[in-house]
């Protein structure tokens, strides 16, 4: 029985390589550029969480403080609540600039504006993908090729290229600083990679599975909701991903077509803090760690779907 | 859609293949027409007359002349040069960085387990957020970098980081290499995955060294995933607008004024949309030529 166990153990035994045993002196060597590494990419990011558990007072000391000696809630609880807590009445107030605080107050509608566009992106971005991405790796139809190359090709033209054109549109449109705004303008320019994706990977997916239904008298379109849907939800869940991150990092069109807080997104709210030379350095960082968690966390809940889907584009 | 399920028996399977088709591809071919030709056609029209906010409703033709008025300004040059290092550097570091970090990636222990997940971190936080954190690590008065360089002893009073031309530009390429070079290394894995390793222990018995199993097999398994790589870098590179935007402003002295920055300023700072719509035109044509030349030079060639 030990046996058998320890002869299956030996089977699983991950690949190194050189049939042999990492040698020590590589595993010190790897693990001390994993470690700084590790440094660079999260450094950053702790950094800022740090800072935003001090008070500005304490932001600015002379060597910085890594660990916060009053670390204190208060501007978490001013962003979210919206009233001012003990360290921002008054004085510290006049001190800081009301207006200074004003951008970074404005996180949570800002994060909501965000949620309802980048979440409709993603919606309408994995159905049209899918739909589209089906077809194209499916079937020969006429004007196939040449609309799949128009739209690659749309991808290559610089947002910044067509800045005014797309203000005319949607102020021709009456949709100036509306959410609709902002996800018609994700979904032109997220649409062609995730179709180039989901094609990809449909290509890989053997039709086998399909002929079968279609054989039993499937239409293509019952057929891809019953059959392919299932087998590549997978890739499914990494289009809607990169559609949901793509949308909430937009930044040109996002200055460029709201004006109010009605459709103003973070990146438009949290840059007018960033170039602000009186804020309040605690209370935007507190700002920027809200908004970050939703994406991170988005990327490490869906982190097996986003790496399998890009093997499979990417792999061979 | 339903049209096409209830299409009359008596079309042909052909027919009715083609409507489901086009039925399938129309919703996303709308919206990608709506936004590519029109916007393409009116940026034309715009740079071809004179259109400045400043002096409305006179809009004469003038031909290329925004176009020549564009090449006479020294600080489109300037631009253009700031622009060609940035997007030099930004693309060579995100290649050999990225093919570094996912070969360490591609090792089998512990290490790279925990940095696949950890890469994520910068990939998921969005442009601008990202630029932000960087400048206030870069600046001043509170920075996190003057922070370290002084309890180090490597600096005996804090420096404006962001103040200086070079190190400015320096921190821009620093921000932009963090929030990119993570992408490329999570494409280059993939690809690393599926090398059979039967390749390598082909390439031991015949003697061949690390350098040269790299040179033979890695790299020709990774160039097609390099070529996107490069292509989305240098246009990255011609659109980096948000960074700029968040981190220096185009300062010091326009030492980090990139061409998206400068055309930028160009429609609403100087609120020139003429001249505004003949840069964006330029820099179009600019990406389209270096994505052609990219497919040509890094073609694959067929090697086994």
């Amino acid at each position: 029985m030990s046996e058998k166990r320890e002869a299956r153990r030996w089977f699983r035994r991950p690949y190194y390589g050189t049939g042999r045993r990492m040698s020590t002196r590589k595993q010190v060597f790897l693990w001390v550029v994993t470690v700084l590494l590790a440094l660079w990419l999260i450094g950053p990011v702790l950094w800022i969480v740090d800072a935003s558990f001090q008070l500005d007072n304490e932001l600015f000391s002379v060597p910085p403080h890594w660990i916060p000696q009053n670390p204190t809630l208060q501007n978490y609880q001013y962003i979210i609540t919206r009233v001012p807590p003990p360290a921002y009445a008054f004085e510290v107030g006049v001190q800081m600039g009301h207006k200074a605080s004003g951008e970074a107050l404005s996180a949570i509608p800002a994060l909501k504006n965000s949620f309802i566009v980048s979440i409709a992106t993603m919606v309408f971005c994995t159905a049209f993908s899918v739909l589209a991405a089906y077809a194209y790796s499916r079937l020969r139809f006429p004007g196939r090729n040449f609309t799949f190359g128009f739209i690659m090709l749309s991808r290559l033209i610089p947002p910044i290229a067509v800045a005014i054109p797309f203000f005319v549109i949607i102020d021709r449109l009456h949709l100036l600083d509306t959410h609709l705004a902002l996800i018609l303008v994700y979904l032109a320019f997220t649409l062609p990679f995730t179709i180039w994706f989901m094609t990809k990977y449909f290509d890989f997916m053997p039709p086998d599975l399909e002929d079968a239904a279609l054989v039993d008298g499937c239409t293509r379109l019952q057929c891809l909701i019953k059959v392919v849907i299932p087998v590549v939800a997978p890739g499914i869940a990494a289009t809607g991903a990169f559609a949901f991150m793509n949308a909430y990092s937009e930044f040109l069109f996002a200055v460029l077509l709201t004006k109010t807080m009605a459709s103003k997104t973070v990146p438009v709210v949290l840059s007018a803090a960033a170039i602000n030379f009186d804020v309040s350095y605690a209370l935007a960082s507190t700002a920027v760690v809200l908004a970050i968690i939703p994406p991170v966390l988005f990327a490490l809940i869906f982190r097996r779907y986003i790496t399998s889907g890009l093997s499979m584009a990417f792999g061979k | 859609m339903n049209r096409a399920l209830a299409w009359p028996r008596n079309y042909s399977a052909a027919t009715r293949r083609n409507v489901y088709a086009w039925l399938s591809i129309l919703p996303a071919l709308l919206i990608v027409v709506l936004f590519t030709v029109y916007p393409v056609l009116y940026n034309l029209d715009l740079a071809l007359h004179k259109n400045v906010l400043t002096a409305p409703g006179q809009h004469p033709f003038t031909g290329v002349k925004n176009f020549v008025d564009l090449f006479k300004n020294p600080g489109l040059l300037r631009s253009f040069k700031v622009t060609a290092q940035f997007t030099l550097i930004i693309v060579v570091g995100n290649a050999v960085l990225g093919v570094l970090i996912a070969l360490l990636l591609n090792e089998k222990f512990l290490g790279a387990k925990i940095l696949q997940v950890l890469i994520l971190i910068p990939w998921a936080i969005p442009v601008v957020m990202a630029g932000i954190i960087w400048r206030w690590m870069f600046v001043g008065n509170t920075g996190v970098i003057n922070g370290l360089l002084y309890e180090f002893g490597l600096i005996e009073q804090y420096y404006s980081f962001l103040g200086n031309p070079v190190t400015a530009q320096i921190a821009l390429i620093i921000a932009r290499l963090w929030k990119d070079v993570p992408l490329a290394a999570i494409l280059l894995l993939a690809t690393l995955q599926v090398i059979p390793p039967e390749l390598y222990d082909a390439a031991k018995i015949d003697g061949g060294g690390v350098w040269a199993s790299f040179r033979f097999i890695t790299f020709p398994f990774l160039r097609p995933t390099l070529t996107v790589l490069l292509i989305l870098e240098t246009m990255l590179g011609f659109v980096t607008f948000d960074l700029v935007y968040v981190m220096t402003g185009g300062g010091p002295a326009d030492a980090t004024t990139l061409v998206a920055w400068y055309t930028y300023v160009e429609i609403f700072t100087h609120l020139n949309l003429g001249r505004g719509a003949a840069m964006a035109f330029i820099i179009a044509l600019l990406t389209l030529i270096m994505a052609g030349f990219y497919f040509w030079a890094l073609r694959t060639e067929e090697v086994y």
